[in-house]
């Protein structure tokens, strides 16, 4: 393993360990544009020279590779006036858009700038002109004069999702990205180009003009859209209304080495505004004359009346959008204490798959589903449904599922208008939350702690971000709740401590903790450019 | 989609020209490396490569259509653009600037009434700067539609090429295009 | 003196196979396959200090030495016939009048070098040139020279002409590479080196038209003999290309290490109209500049080196008392900012950063800091980049500000300027802008136009 010493400190490392790499491990700084640890070495930016003894010219931190005995120094001041003088070129053309451009605050010219450059421009000619404004395709838009061509766009569409849309046009200092004319930047991972854009270069077209960055907070969750559970940030604005309504403004990937490295799909990344649009506010009571909003206890009281009324003769659709919390809670409320028939239904179709990132099971715990003994059976809700409709059954409930779009909707209408109450506990309306006997209006999964566990066994922690919108309360409240009113006192007070329950009694769960959960999935920012500090959160409204 | 590609190759590759694409292919150890061979193949024979014909290539050699883009617009002698019947490559490197290329553009810019880059109205005539062409020692210089050098330029020299392809007498120094302009 | 590769260089004429056997040619290669083996020919051509003549001077044996043979790929070798150093033209003299001399170096440079396929990357420009090459290479064919067995030995060697398409970038080794493998000609990062990973990741090696056309002779008549040719560590001759203002601008084959004054004045006829002499390359633009007071040393890598300029291609350009030494920075700084691929940012901004500052002095609009700031520009221009295009550029553009700084100090103060060496730097840009035309807006299209 060779040893080599990086401003006088000595470090071990891999065989092959570019130094730059060495350094990160060193908690040195070594500034870079084009190198990303997920793609391939293109070394043009010249950003990251170090000076390496034995040397006489300064070398690339992201190419060299760590020899034993090797001597580097990234602070000297040859290095340091070199580097400023890199950022300096790559200004050169660089046009001052920054009031309009929405990489402002997340930029890494401008972060550079702050910290390894601070001269004063020289600058006295004019500055290429190259197209801006241009759409790549459905989510990316490109400003060619911003761009730094630093190829990273250009190798991940290369060597990633392997469909080569974007290249190189022209020569010198009139080159651009480009893609074939008649052609779309369109493949499924088309956003990732955005994250790993340096500058405001690729601009996502769903959050461009949105909101100024710094003006966002973040937190961490897990991606609900397949059983790949990405790690992501959600970033949100709830300090601001004046910038809309909607709270959460985009998710960012989080790096994780086992799951989905730095990257996410497209469909995941847009898929979040579920959070805010055609949210179910509060509960309501639906009779044939009238739809009435009730409060909670109300509801409540009346859910737990039906239940008890129908024992032995209810069923329960539960989901593998519900996390391993409370898919424990389904288990040990309905299925244990209340005998009640619970049916594992997906509330999507399966769909594509590829062997990048997603998976053709469109949600994300359905083996965390499976850990409580909950399995997929061919064709068991529309045997219930069947059951439904020849009166054998009294009440259902449904955790979110639009039952109406996935199964036959002329039985589920005739099952439903049969059954003598239905309860729907959801987030978001849909055909079916419309046509229940009672609604519970649920938090999704950025409103509530909790675990999934993705297709290959990997459980995972999402945060609570966000408060519940409206009047919405997270499913594990709404069980213990319920319990409570049928005589079944937990003694819960949030979902850590169903889980640490579920780790006592369930062998898929012995010896974690939240705690050990949370330390998995870096932010790509730290990770992809070590100088750039995560968005800073204000506190003080301006 | 298959079917698409086929159509495209068949269209811009003629009979003769798919025999000499598959012959130059046949001497690279990748379908890419021919890539600089087959451009000036179809260049050769249609005069400028529009957009089919550079998707065609993108076709026939399995590339993305970006990569070809990528390269015809890298190299100076690949255009995507109509060019001129008789064309003059004006050098303005180092020795034939010191010795007057400045005056040769002004004598064209004179006689063709075009400025650099432009083609005359009737289509026969442009010219262009470009670098170096190896030919520092006739210098002032000129190359004619990628062929001949000419060099030592004078004004009666200058005069005497024009005079030449404007009767066609360019054919007979082997110095004309290879097909006229179509497209 | 004897004329060891010039000799045929005579006008109209090219030395088709019976001329160039008629003259003793392919004896060399013939030996080599019938009595000598690979590494005597390394060997030999180590000990005749041949460097390579393509600019870089490296010693041509020890290069050879390098390639890896046991790596169970195939080794190739690439002619780099690109010939873009401006001040240059000899290898296309090579190409058009002795293409067997070349042949003749490329089979025993393969031989040498374990290589069965070898590569002549032409630039686009030489259509003629490539055209005889070809010629060439179809009659070594005929006679058996070239193809399944070489000189009746069971030894293939494939040779392609391969036609470049105008970029000076691929006379880069790894330019080169990229180019012939039909990308663009972006140089790679180093190491790896060509001779271990070099053209489909196998090991190559490349070598100088020149370089290879001296080869027959060191094999013919000796290393000692060519070595002592030319200077210390120096070995044999080589073709000076002479051009600017001197009365006989052409090619002259004399030996390493001899004087810059005597190539301009002995040979090539001195000044034109006998005006005074101002300033000299010596060795293709890239060369750092020399004054009139510096023409005594001798013409060998080493030697230049010692002045801080190169040896380089050979291209040997003149300048007299005429010349404007800020117009003539303009147009090698043109030529740069033309040239860079782009590939990595001190090149392809600072080029042409420095490309516009002299376009606004050169349009009397230049200011006292510009020169100062040029040569800041210049220490980070050179030693920073992917390849040595930026080198190329810096080497000039110190040397002339630095070497004739009043001049350039007068030009500014007096508002001096010249419209007519003006012009844009790239004239053919297609437009991205989906559906639209796009301007390009240049220092010539804003002030006074190109009038004439």
């Amino acid at each position: 393993m060779p040893k080599l010493t990086i401003d006088g400190k000595e470090v071990e490392v891999a065989p092959g360990t570019r130094v730059i790499e060495a350094a990160k491990k060193l908690g040195i700084d070594v500034p870079y544009y084009c190198y990303h640890p997920g793609l391939s070495v293109a070394g043009n930016c010249r950003m990251c020279l170090v000076e390496i003894e034995k040397m006489p010219k300064l070398q690339i931190a992201c190419h060299m590779t760590a020899a034993d005995g090797m001597v580097v120094k990234t602070n000297t001041e040859k290095v340091l006036k070199t580097r400023q003088h890199v950022l300096e070129f790559l200004l050169i053309n660089h046009p001052v858009d920054c009031p309009v451009c929405d990489q402002a605050g997340e930029c890494w010219l401008q972060d550079y700038y702050m910290k390894h450059g601070l001269y004063n421009s020289r600058l006295e000619e004019y500055k290429n002109k190259k197209p801006k404004a241009v759409s790549l395709g459905p989510t990316v838009m490109l400003d060619a004069e911003r761009c730094i061509l630093c190829s990273r766009c250009v190798r991940f569409c290369d060597e990633i999702p392997k469909t080569s849309e974007l290249g190189f046009i022209e020569r010198g200092d009139h080159t651009e990205i480009a893609v074939s004319p008649g052609k779309n930047l369109d493949n499924k991972y088309s956003g990732c180009t955005v994250d790993i854009c340096p500058v405001g270069a690729l601009t996502d077209k769903d959050f461009r003009f949105k909101i100024r960055v710094w003006y966002l907070r973040e937190g961490n969750s897990i991606c609900n859209g397949c059983s790949r559970g990405c790690n992501i940030q959600v970033h949100y604005n709830i300090d601001r209304p004046h910038h809309g309504r909607e709270r959460v403004k985009r998710l960012k990937p989080r790096y994780n080495e086992h799951v989905n490295k730095w990257w996410m799909c497209d469909e995941g990344r847009y898929g979040y505004k579920f959070h805010d649009i055609n949210r179910l506010s509060e509960p309501v009571k639906r009779t044939k004359e009238s739809v009435t909003p009730v409060t909670w206890d109300e509801s409540l009281a009346e859910a737990a009346l039906k239940i008890q009324g129908s024992a032995g003769k209810t069923g329960v659709f539960v989901s593998p959008q519900l996390s391993n919390e409370e898919l424990y809670l389904v288990k040990k409320l309905f299925q244990d204490s209340l005998k009640a028939k619970v049916i594992l239904v997906s509330p999507n179709a399966e769909g594509y798959q590829d062997d990048i990132l997603i998976r053709a099971d469109k949600n994300p715990n359905s083996k965390g589903a499976q850990a409580m003994g909950f399995n997929y059976e061919k064709d068991a809700a529309e045997k219930f449904i069947d059951e439904c409709d020849a009166g054998k059954a009294e009440g259902i409930v449904i955790f979110g599922q639009d039952l109406l779009s996935r199964l036959n909707p002329a039985k589920v209408q005739s099952a439903l208008s049969k059954l003598k109450w239905s309860l729907f506990i959801g987030t978001n309306q849909n055909l079916t939350s419309e046509t229940v006997s009672l609604v519970l209006p649920s938090a999704t999964h950025v409103e509530k702690d909790g675990t999934f566990t993705n297709f290959e066994g990997i459980i995972q922690k999402f945060d609570k971000v966000l408060e519940p919108a409206a009047l919405a309360r997270p499913e594990w409240l709404i069980m213990a709740d319920l319990a409570r009113h049928l005589g079944v006192h937990w003694t819960y007070e949030g979902p850590e401590d169903v889980f640490n329950e579920m780790a006592l009694t369930n062998t898929v769960f012995a010896g974690l903790t939240y705690e050990k959960l949370k330390a998995v999935g870096e932010d790509i920012r730290t990770m992809a450019a070590p100088t750039i500090p995560a968005l800073q959160q204000f506190d003080e409204i301006l | 989609m298959n079917v698409d590609k086929t159509q495209l190759i068949t269209k811009i590759f003629t009979p003769e020209l798919r025999k000499n694409a598959d012959a130059l292919l046949a001497k690279y150890e990748t379908k890419r490396a021919s890539i600089l061979m087959v451009l000036r193949l179809l260049q050769d024979h249609y005069g400028f490569l529009n957009q089919e014909a550079q998707d065609a290539v993108a076709c026939y050699l399995d590339l993305p259509e970006i990569d070809v883009r990528e390269v015809m617009t890298f190299y100076t002698l690949f255009y995507d653009k109509p060019r001129a019947k008789t064309e003059f490559h004006v050098c303005r490197t180092l020795t034939c600037s010191m010795m007057g290329s400045d005056a040769v553009v002004r004598c064209l810019e004179e006689k063709l009434g075009v400025k650099e880059g432009e083609i005359t109205a009737d289509g026969q005539f442009m010219f262009e700067q470009v670098e170096c062409l190896g030919a520092c020692e006739i210098a002032p210089m000129l190359q004619v539609n990628e062929g001949e050098y000419v060099g030592n330029l004078t004004r009666e020299i200058m005069g005497q090429l024009l005079e030449d392809s404007k009767q066609g007498k360019l054919e007979a120094l082997k110095l004309a295009k290879k097909t006229p302009l179509e497209k | 003196m004897e004329k060891l590769i010039s000799k045929y260089f005579i006008p109209g004429k090219t030395f088709w196979l019976a001329d160039y056997e008629k003259d003793g040619g392919y004896q060399a290669a013939r030996t080599v396959f019938e009595s000598r083996t690979r590494e005597a020919v390394i060997e030999e051509v180590k000990k005749s200090n041949l460097r390579g003549l393509g600019g870089a001077g490296f010693p041509t044996g020890m290069k050879w030495s390098f390639v890896p043979q046991n790596t169970g790929k195939p080794v190739y070798l690439v002619v780099n016939a690109d010939e873009g150093e401006p001040g240059t033209f000899k290898d296309k003299y090579i190409l058009v009048h002795a293409p067997h001399l070349l042949l003749e170096g490329i089979i025993i440079a393969a031989f040498a070098n374990n290589v069965h396929k070898a590569f002549v990357y032409i630039r686009g420009e030489y259509a003629l040139a490539a055209e005889v090459m070809e010629k060439a290479i179809e009659e070594a064919r005929a006679k058996g020279y070239v193809g399944e067995k070489c000189f009746g030995k069971d030894y293939e060697l494939e040779v392609v002409v391969h036609r470049g398409a105008g970029a000076y970038i691929c006379g880069e080794e790894t330019g080169l590479l990229e180019s012939l493998e039909g990308k663009r000609a972006y140089p790679r990062l180093k190491p790896p080196f060509p001779a271990v990973v070099g053209l489909f990741a196998s090991p190559t090696v490349i070598n100088n038209v020149e370089t290879l056309a001296c080869i027959p002779y060191i094999l013919n008549r000796g290393a000692e003999w060519y070595a002592k040719l030319g200077s210390d560590k120096n070995g044999g001759m080589r073709l000076l290309c002479v051009s600017g203002h001197v009365k006989k601008p052409g090619i002259y084959e004399l030996p390493l290490g001899i004087k810059l004054r005597d190539v301009i004045f002995e040979h090539a006829g001195g000044i034109i109209n006998d005006r005074k002499l101002k300033a000299v390359v010596p060795g293709g633009l890239s060369a750092a500049i020399l004054t009139a007071d510096e023409i005594d040393v001798g013409m060998d890598f080493d030697q230049l080196r010692a002045l801080n300029t190169m040896a380089g291609s050979g291209g040997v350009i003149v300048m007299d008392e005429t010349t404007s030494m800020v117009e003539a920075l303009l147009v090698t700084m043109r030529f740069y900012a033309h040239e860079s691929c782009g590939q990595c940012s001190p090149c392809r901004e600072g080029t042409g950063w420095v490309y516009k500052i002299l376009n606004r002095v050169v349009a009397g609009e230049g200011r006292k800091e510009d020169i100062d700031k040029l040569l800041d520009i210049c220490s980070f221009l050179g030693g920073t980049t992917i390849c040595a295009l930026a080198d190329g550029a810096a080497m000039p553009l110190r040397s002339y500000p630095t070497k004739f700084r009043a001049e350039f100090e007068d030009y500014i103060a007096q508002k001096k300027s010249n419209p007519y060496i003006r012009s844009r730097l790239f004239h053919h840009a297609s437009s991205t802008k989906r559906g639209g035309e796009r301007e390009y807006v240049e220092l010539g299209d804003r002030l006074s136009s190109l009038s004439p």
